[in-house]
Order: C-alpha cells, then sequence, then structure tokens
C-alpha cells in the first residue's frame, strides 16, 4: 500500500474528468481538488453537471475518461459499495433513505458493515437533536427537512474521510436550508473533509473554503469563497446582483 | 369442515415457504425465478436417491436441500449475471427467459435419467388428534418444519445484520450501495436460499404426497401465484397469501374438486390484483 500523507496531498484529486448517460458527455475534462480538512463547493445552476460529477466519483455513474483519486490511491471506476467501505460518504439530493425503517435502522445501517458505535450515534444526535426524538419513527414518514438530516446522519455514522454532498437543500424552506448549512459549518469546523454541490450559492460559500464554478459541463472559474463571491461574473450570475 | 381447515394451514404453511424465496428475489433485483419448481423438485429427486442408496431420510433430505441450493447458486452464477447487467422490463423478461430455459434443462435432465423418479416419505407414528381432528403425524412434522422455515428467516430478515441489508436492497438500492452493501452478493444470497426453502418444500410436501420428477412446473406455479397475491418483494405478503391460499385450495378441492381448484386460485389472485394491484402487503408505489 502506497504511504499517504494527509498534509501534502489532496483527499479528493479529479483529473480531466468526462463523464455522461449512454455515451454522451455531460462533463467535460474536469480537474479539481479537495484537500484534508477542507469545505469545497462545487457551484453552477440547474443542468451544469454538478449531480453528473458526483455522481462519477462515488461510482454510481462510470466515467467515459479521466481519473479519481481518493486518500491516495485511485478508485476510478471503483464500485460504490467499496468506495462507501474506504471512507467516501455521498449524500445524494434525492437522499435514498430506506423508507420503511426506523430512524435507527437507518442509522445503523449507515455503520455498515461494522456495528453502529453508540459514541459516533450519539455525536449525530447531537448535531441532528431531532432525529434523536424521531429515532422510533419510519424515515418514509418524515418531512423533507428531517429526510435530509436523516441522510446526513447516516452518512456520518461510517466515520467518513471524505463527506459529500449534492444540493443538501433540494426541496427545503429556506429556514431549513441555512439549518442544514449551520451543520455543515459545524462538522467542517470539527475538521470533516467537505465537498458540497449547490446552486444556492451564497449558502454555500458562506460555509466553504474554495469553489469551483460548473457551467455545461466545464469548470469556468475557481478559487477561494471570498474571492468568488466578489466576482463580477458569479455576483450576476448567481447572487442575483448585477 | 374444521378437518379441511387444518389441512389448507398445513398446505399454506409450505406455500408460503415456497413462495417466500421467489418473491424477495423479485424484491431485491427485479427478476423472477422460473427454475423454482425444478429446483424443489432437484431436491426431492436426490434424497430419493440417496435413500435408494440406503441413507436414512434425514441426511438424504438435508443432502436434497443442500443440492437444490447449490444449484440455485450456479443458476445466480451463471445466467442471472448478464440478466441483472439490464435495466428495467428488459430485466425481468430476460429473467423469465433464462430461467424458463434453466426448467426446462433441470426438468429434461431429471425426467430423462428418472422417468419415474419421486419422493415420498412415510413418517411413523399414529395420527395425533387436535381439537377433534385426527391429524396424520405426517401433516404436523411438515407444518413444524414450516413454521420453523418461517421463523428462521424472520429471525434472519428482521434481527441480523446480513438480514438489514437485504432489506434496504429491497428498498432502496443505490441507498443500500451508498453505505456499503455490495447488492450482488445480497442477491446471491437470497437466490441460494430461496433455492434450499424450494427444496425443502419438496421435501415436506413428500410427507403428505408423492413428489414426482414432472412436480416442477405446478410447484412453480403455486409459487407465483402465492407470491402476486402477497405482493412482489413482500416476505410478510407471500407467508400470508400462502396460508390463504392454502385454506382456499384446501375447501375448494374438498367442497368442489380439484380439477377446478387451480382455476379457483388463479382467480383468487386476479381478484388481488384488481382489488389491491400491489397485493396483499405489496408497497403502493
Amino acid at each position: 500500500m502506497p504511504t499517504w500523507d494527509p498534509g501534502h496531498q489532496a483527499m479528493l484529486e479529479v483529473t480531466d474528468l468526462s463523464v455522461g448517460y449512454r455515451g454522451a458527455d455531460v462533463v467535460h475534462r474536469v480537474s479539481f481538488e479537495v484537500r484534508a480538512g477542507e469545505t469545497v463547493a462545487l457551484i453552477g445552476s440547474n443542468g451544469a453537471g454538478k449531480t453528473t460529477t458526483l455522481r462519477a466519483l462515488c461510482g454510481l455513474l462510470m466515467p467515459s475518461s479521466g481519473r479519481v483519486r481518493f486518500a491516495g490511491q485511485d478508485v476510478t471506476g471503483t464500485a460504490t459499495h467499496r468506495l462507501s467501505r474506504r471512507g467516501m460518504a455521498y449524500v445524494p439530493a434525492e437522499r435514498h433513505l430506506f423508507p420503511g425503517m426506523t430512524v435507527e435502522e437507518n442509522l445503523v445501517l449507515g455503520a455498515y458493515p461494522d456495528r453502529a458505535d453508540p459514541a459516533r450515534q450519539e455525536s449525530v444526535f447531537e448535531l441532528f437533536p431531532t432525529l434523536r426524538a424521531r429515532r422510533a419513527q419510519l424515515a418514509g414518514t418524515m418531512s423533507g427537512g428531517e429526510q435530509q438530516m436523516l441522510a446526513v446522519a447516516r452518512a456520518l455514522m461510517s466515520a467518513p474521510r471524505l463527506l459529500m454532498l449534492d444540493e443538501p437543500t433540494t426541496g427545503l424552506a429556506p429556514v431549513l436550508a441555512e439549518a442544514a448549512y449551520d451543520a455543515l459549518d459545524r462538522l467542517s469546523a470539527e475538521g470533516m473533509t467537505i465537498l458540497v454541490s449547490e446552486q444556492q450559492v451564497p449558502l454555500a460559500l458562506r460555509v466553504a473554503d474554495r469553489g469551483y464554478v460548473l457551467e455545461e459541463g466545464h469548470i469556468r472559474l475557481e478559487g477561494d469563497a471570498t474571492s468568488l463571491e466578489h466576482n463580477p461574473d458569479v455576483r450576476r450570475a448567481y447572487l442575483g446582483i448585477g | 369442515m374444521l378437518a379441511v381447515f387444518f389441512d389448507g394451514i398445513v398446505g399454506g404453511l409450505q406455500l408460503g415457504v415456497l413462495a417466500v424465496g421467489l418473491s424477495l428475489l423479485y424484491g431485491l433485483g427485479g427478476v423472477l425465478n422460473l427454475a423454482h419448481g425444478a429446483l424443489a423438485v432437484s431436491a426431492a429427486i436426490v434424497a430419493s436417491l440417496a435413500m435408494d442408496a440406503g441413507w436414512p431420510a434425514v441426511p438424504a433430505a438435508v443432502v436434497g436441500v443442500l443440492v437444490a441450493a447449490a444449484i440455485g447458486l450456479g443458476l445466480d452464477q451463471t445466467i442471472m449475471r448478464p440478466v441483472y447487467r439490464l435495466r428495467g422490463e428488459s430485466r425481468v423478461l430476460l429473467s423469465l427467459l433464462l430461467t424458463l430455459g434453466a426448467a426446462f434443462a433441470i426438468d429434461g435432465l431429471l425426467g430423462w435419467r428418472y422417468p419415474f423418479g419421486g419422493l415420498s416419505l412415510r413418517i411413523g407414528g399414529g395420527p395425533v388428534t387436535i381439537l377433534g381432528v385426527r391429524m396424520r403425524s405426517g401433516s404436523l412434522l411438515a407444518s413444524a418444519i414450516a413454521i420453523t422455515a418461517i421463523g428462521a428467516l424472520t429471525w434472519l430478515l428482521r434481527r441480523t445484520r446480513t438480514g438489514r441489508a437485504v432489506r434496504s436492497v429491497i428498498q432502496d438500492e443505490v441507498g443500500a450501495q451508498l453505505v456499503g452493501i455490495n447488492p450482488g452478493r445480497v442477491r446471491t444470497l437470497i437466490f441460494t436460499l430461496s433455492a434450499a426453502l424450494a427444496g425443502l418444500v419438496a421435501i415436506t410436501q413428500s410427507m403428505t404426497a408423492p413428489v414426482s420428477v414432472s412436480s416442477g412446473f405446478s410447484l412453480t406455479i403455486l409459487a407465483l401465484i402465492v407470491t402476486v397475491v402477497g405482493g412482489l418483494g413482500s416476505a410478510p405478503g407471500a407467508l400470508l397469501a400462502g396460508l390463504l391460499l392454502g385454506i382456499v385450495n384446501a375447501l375448494s378441492s374438498f367442497y368442489i374438486g380439484t380439477y377446478i381448484t387451480a382455476i379457483i386460485l388463479l382467480a383468487a389472485a386476479a381478484l388481488t390484483i384488481l382489488v389491491r394491484p400491489a397485493g396483499l402487503l405489496g408497497r403502493a408505489d
């Protein structure tokens, strides 16, 4: 096994990644990286290729070319369940919870194949106190905001090295969207490495250290969060400021 | 009346065990296994061959069930591979075609090699009286084995990590992959288990009526009817539907006639689909 020094190498390193559906690429030769402990935002409008990119990273889509390195190893084309066991957690916008199982069962499965660690579960409940109150409720009967919390909580149960979230605010009222990012802020402060895709750009840039702007499957801009926030193109396109 | 009803329960428990694997398999991968009855018959023939060779009944039955499981595992690793590469409608269609082919192959091979093959286990001991009804000891043993199998399966699905993984793939396959579960391995496990349960039912059925080399297709069709009535993908549904249809089967065989029972069972299945398209306990989505 190659040695891997988190101080010098990226947790996630994407090189010239092209990916799409049925042979037609939607994402074209994108390159970016997420360093250990960093929070990175992938911003762009609907259809820019954010979801496609993330699905390729976590093994749900096969890239047509390019390379993905995770924690020092080439993982291009590795199956989703293997990446999950290696510490890559993905929270899709559609959440993909187990609707007929309780909150607690969903969390226990989050730790699969390991036994759920009680201390880990406790810290997840501290982050999302609502879930503790609803631990015996069926996931499918919860509100959208609660389901989003559960999806993040389930991902955290495996103590991931990288947490990837696809538009965590999908379908959430503004107050709940804020709450979702407050939780990410706390995780980030605790040292979690996060990659989040978002079209609600102000929210994402508030939490992120750096960001990449994805347009029509190409990375158009990159930089630290503050510089992106002040970039005139970003302000015009995503912040509604002319 | 009560005696017929009891007979229905005895048959129904076995129908449930016969169908539950088929139903789980559909829930896991959207596939149907038309070789289900052929796998059951393989267990019966292997057990009868072992007994002809002088083996006692219990190890002969165990070997029969194990052989059915092994054939199931073999099918999963060969003909089911290309099936799982497909999505949607073409997946279920290819599964129907390939497992039907496997059923013909197994039935043909057994029919050719053992044209008069069959299993009929005679269980010693006189009839036992329950609530005033005299029950054959073979029926009671068959029921006890079926109940034990149902109990073990329920425990596996409800209480173990593996069982939770099985249910998670049925509920959301992508979600299952995201938490680190390999759906392919879960499907292999359930295909093998389903074949073992089919084999077990052939053994228990032979305690009350002979299972012959030509019983395969009727077992498959019974299992399919029960699976549809119970709700594809629902284990409790398959068990409940098995029990209900077993009782319907016994009542109609006794009061109307065996020749028309198959039609009544199909009518019951059709009626269920008209009233509850997802089956008794299937998810309506």
